[in-house]
């Protein structure tokens, strides 16, 4: 029951995603005035299936969301509403508010009770003021009322936009072997797709031969008649345009002629138009008359073709399936079920994964390289033994093998965790919307490398340092409009957002055309806000005075937007890339505009570390924040106001003794320690983090090897200066320091230092 | 006669059956000399000590961490916990594992016992020394003569 739950929780998020992506582009379309329909049709089917979803698991708030937008979508679809920047930015409201829903259904938030109201009203007012007309333009081309009148209110809508966009229309006629009707109505679709847009199948004929049935194709297109029949050359077709009225005898009239008399049987009054909620007056000769009984087989086709038919089939709604029709012909249903066939085949080839279920997995690798180096000392006994020799042989090759295939088996399960880091940048890309538009500055986010994959959990923990960035990038960054035109900049900004990888990291770099930083201005404020001392300022570099923008408390803002501005922004961006073991890099010019880039380690489940040996303790330094190791002379630590430092390449390197921060030294040593101490040869282990420096004093060097991190557990979140726990072998664990962690506890104790290395330099 | 005496014996231990009421069991274990216990559910598994690594910073109670089959599990001496005097490792101490859900915690006894069978009417309430008991006693146990101190890990494990 957790599990189905648990199921909906990711489903509903899943499908949330693939919507707030299709609103991304919907909303390109709309501004470039243009829009195409399967679009709003798959956004529907998104929100039709989250009201399912959220139906079946009881969650009624966003059941009735879901349904309000539905009837919204709904409206769009059949152009009763106008598809514009309100309603665009209702439905990325909407997005929002799916995220709050689930938030509240995971009991991670409270429910948005009011949010939801504020919606559902907005919503109501929207989808009530009714729709725009167009029949005029459908009443001067020369369509038989009998095809209008079989035409959805969907198709009729189809068919007005194209023709208030002057679109020309065109009949197709085509006679199709009942036997292949599928692929040849597919071949006709694809042909047809790139020239336009078909609006509706409609059975012709006589109806006399039982193994063919021919169809009316109503096709919209800009090419001309030459073009169309060019392009459906080989697939025995009839094009012929639609006249204009005016334009003499129409063949659909002669073609309606041969079409029986309908009979009036009662079940006439069922079919498909709902014209009564279309305040159209041209059409209502076109209502009254029934579609033909002998024809019953196009809805069904239509059905499996169209896709209207496909939204039509699950709404439930009644819409735009006449319920009367049952499938007629074999072929029909077949190409029913064929569709249904291939949605199910896309969506069985990925499988959601809990992290939970890698991670221990990665554990078991982990335990088999265990048993693997304990083999391997093994072998090499068995090897050391003469008569043993054919054996040793043999087992080394076995562990050869086995090697091989557990290196295999942990890519493996390192690749399953990889996810592209779009997954977040799509989320960014409705940020730089929203905040552009609240800014009222035009930006363009232009992203690349956004198939660069890094590690799951370190795409859940980019989001919202990456967000503060783009924030900034566009509240800081950017200017405005007219400034920009002033300066002979185009108007529209550019944020990019560029991903890609190099060696064993992963670059993320955010990038604006905007004014770039002054060195001067930043220098000012900190100094203002008491962050720093003006004769410091001097001492510093270009490359630390842009890090002045990631110190706590520092704006250049006198008050704090909605946006940025309360100075703990870059703060919080710093912190949460330090904990994922990255790096953040300024570079910014003056009119030209900023680049901060991101390093990131690819995973986060292995980790290269440096081992060392702290009074007889075994720890494990990130390399990734290690420069180098030096050795240790006691001799040559000075003394500044209290605290350690070397001199080293002519630059101070403030130290930590392990021992001492870890307060080792007034603890028994383990056993048979005293002996290893003896030949300790004390290093000092030069680490980095960002721009800052710090030398880590221990007792002996161990060596270098991959390992699987492990968090601790929840008892000990207060114990603050280790990332997490590792198997070092022999089932000893050692402890992995958090460097990051541990400087800035060393070394910001007071906040006046703010770059150790450059006051004593 | 001897019937007699068969019934009122049935009679006794069926009055016994429905005065013990439900049945909880329970794993006993040795601290400074005192017997405690607490229900196997709760219990994962009980190992013999593997090395354990300190943690230098972490709450005095935490003995320091280990792993078991490639998991993290953080160990509390459990004297310490409940402020008993302390004393050395040796070959009767084992470790109790139990999962919080969260993390797998394993509780350092100075010996495992047995497993007890307890009725409801064989346990005493909380209360029942007076005054105002450590959140983790559940209730003294006190099974066919025996004196069991049972304890509610939750307590244990949250602070």
């Amino acid at each position: 029951m957790e599990k189905a739950r648990e199921d909906f929780l990711s489903e509903a998020q899943e499908l949330v995603d693939s919507l707030s992506r299709d609103l991304l582009v919907l909303d390109q379309q709309t501004r470039r005035g243009d829009s195409d329909p399967e679009l709003v049709n798959d956004l529907f089917r998104a929100i039709h299936t989250l009201k399912g979803l959220a139906g079946l698991f009881g969650a009624a708030r966003m059941a009735a969301v879901s349904h309000e937008l539905e009837e919204l979508l709904d409206d769009l679809r059949l152009g009763r509403v106008e598809l514009g920047v309100k309603v665009v930015d209702l439905l990325f409201r909407g997005v929002e508010l799916y995220g709050l829903l689930l938030l509240a259904e995971k009991g991670e938030a409270p429910e948005p009770t009011r949010v939801v109201e504020e919606f559902l009203f907005r919503l109501g007012e929207l989808t009530h003021q009714g729709g725009t007309g167009g029949a005029s333009q459908v009443a001067q081309y020369e369509i038989d009322s009998s095809i209008l009148g079989v035409l959805t209110e969907y198709e009729e809508h189809r068919l007005r936009t194209n023709m208030k966009a002057g679109v020309s229309l065109y009949r197709i006629h085509v006679a199709l072997a009942l036997t292949t009707i599928d692929t040849a109505l597919d071949d006709i679709k694809a042909a047809a797709r790139p020239l336009g847009e078909i609006i509706t199948y409609l059975p012709s004929g006589s109806g006399s031969d039982a193994d063919r049935i021919e169809l009316d194709i109503l096709m919209a297109s800009h090419a001309d008649l030459d073009g169309l029949r060019a392009a459906f050359r080989g697939l025995d077709v009839a094009v012929e345009a639609v006249k204009k009225r005016g334009g003499g005898d129409s063949s659909a009239v002669a073609r309606s002629a041969q079409t029986p008399d309908p009979p009036q049987s009662p079940a006439r009054s069922s079919p498909a138009p709902v014209p009564a909620a279309v305040p159209d007056d041209g059409l209502d000769e076109a209502v009254v008359t029934p579609w033909p009984a002998d024809v019953a087989l196009a809805p069904v086709e239509r059905a499996a073709t169209a896709s209207l038919g496909v939204a039509g089939e699950t709404t439930g709604s009644g819409l735009t399936l006449p319920p009367a029709f049952p499938p007629v012909g074999a072929d029909g249903a077949q190409g029913q079920r064929d569709n249904r066939d291939l949605s199910l085949r896309s969506v069985s080839q990925t499988v959601r994964v809990d992290i939970r279920k890698l991670d221990n997995l990665m554990n078991v690798v982990g335990e088999l390289a265990m048993v693997r180096a304990a083999m391997g000392r093994m072998t090499e006994r068995v090897r050391a033994e003469p008569q043993l020799r054919a054996w040793g042989s043999e087992l080394h090759r076995l562990q050869r093998t086995f090697e091989r295939h557990l290196t295999q088996m942990q890519n493996g399960i390192l690749e399953v965790r990889m996810v592209p880091l779009g997954q977040v940048f799509e989320k960014l890309a409705r940020v730089v919307r929203q905040i552009s538009r609240e800014h009222d500055k035009v930006v363009n986010l232009v992203i690349t490398g956004a198939e660069t994959e890094i590690d799951k959990l370190i795409v859940e923990e980019l989001s919202d340092p990456l967000m503060h960035m783009i924030r900034n990038a566009i509240d800081h960054g950017i200017e405005l409009r007219e400034e920009r035109t002033l300066v002979g900049k185009p108007a529209a900004g550019t944020v990019a957002l560029n991903a890609f990888q190099k060696g064993n990291h992963v670059l993320i770099e955010v990038e604006d055309d905007g004014s770039g930083m002054s060195p001067e201005r930043l220098i000012d404020t900190a100094v203002k806000r008491g962050l720093l001392k003006r004769s410091e300022a001097e001492e510093l570099t270009t490359r630390e005075v842009y890090n002045l923008i990631f110190l706590p408390g520092f704006t250049t803002r006198e008050t704090a937007t909605d946006l940025s501005g309360r100075g703990f922004g870059m703060d919080v961006v710093k912190t949460n890339i330090a904990k994922l073991g990255g790096v953040v890099d300024i570079s910014s010019a003056v009119g030209i505009g900023t680049k901060i880039t991101i390093t990131l380690p690819i995973t986060l489940a292995i980790i290269s570390v440096l081992g060392v040996e702290v009074h007889g303790r075994s720890f494990a330094v990130p390399l990734a924040s290690v420069e180098e190791a030096i050795t240790f002379d006691e001799s040559l630590v000075r003394n500044f106001d209290g605290r350690e430092a070397l001199t080293q390449r002519g630059a101070t390197l403030p130290i930590c003794r392990l021992s001492r921060l870890f307060g080792l030294e007034d603890q028994a040593s383990p056993p048979g320690e005293s002996r290893a101490r003896r030949h300790a040869k004390p290093c000092v282990v030069i680490a980095s983090v960002g721009n800052r420096r710090l030398g880590f004093v221990v007792d002996r060097l161990v060596g270098q090897q991959d390992v699987v991190i492990k968090a601790l557990g929840k008892s000990l979140k207060s114990v603050r200066g280790f990332a997490g726990a590792t198997e070092l072998g022999d089932q000893r664990v050692g402890l992995v320091l958090d460097v990051a962690a541990l400087m800035e506890e060393f070394l910001a104790s007071d906040k006046e230092r703010i770059s150790e290395g450059a006051r004593a330099r | 006669m001897s019937t007699l005496v068969r019934k009122r014996h049935d009679r006794a231990a069926a009055r016994r059956a429905a005065d013990i009421g439900k049945r909880v069991e329970y794993v006993t274990f040795a601290l400074a000399g005192e017997a405690y216990a607490v229900p196997i559910s709760r219990v994962a598994e009980i190992l013999k000590p593997l090395p354990i690594t300190p943690v230098p910073r972490s709450p005095r109670v935490v003995i320091g961490v280990m792993t078991v089959r490639g998991r993290l599990v953080t160990v509390l001496d459990l004297r310490r916990r409940l402020r008993l005097p302390e004393s050395p490792l040796d070959h009767k101490s084992r470790i109790l594992i139990t999962d919080t859900g969260e993390e797998r915690i394993g509780l350092l006894v100075d010996e495992v016992m047995q497993v007890h069978r307890l009725g409801e009417s064989e346990i005493e309430a909380r209360d029942v020394l007076g005054g105002d008991p450590e959140p983790y006693l559940a209730g003294i146990g006190r099974p066919d003569g025996a004196v069991l101190i049972l304890l509610d890990l939750r307590p244990i494990l949250e602070s």
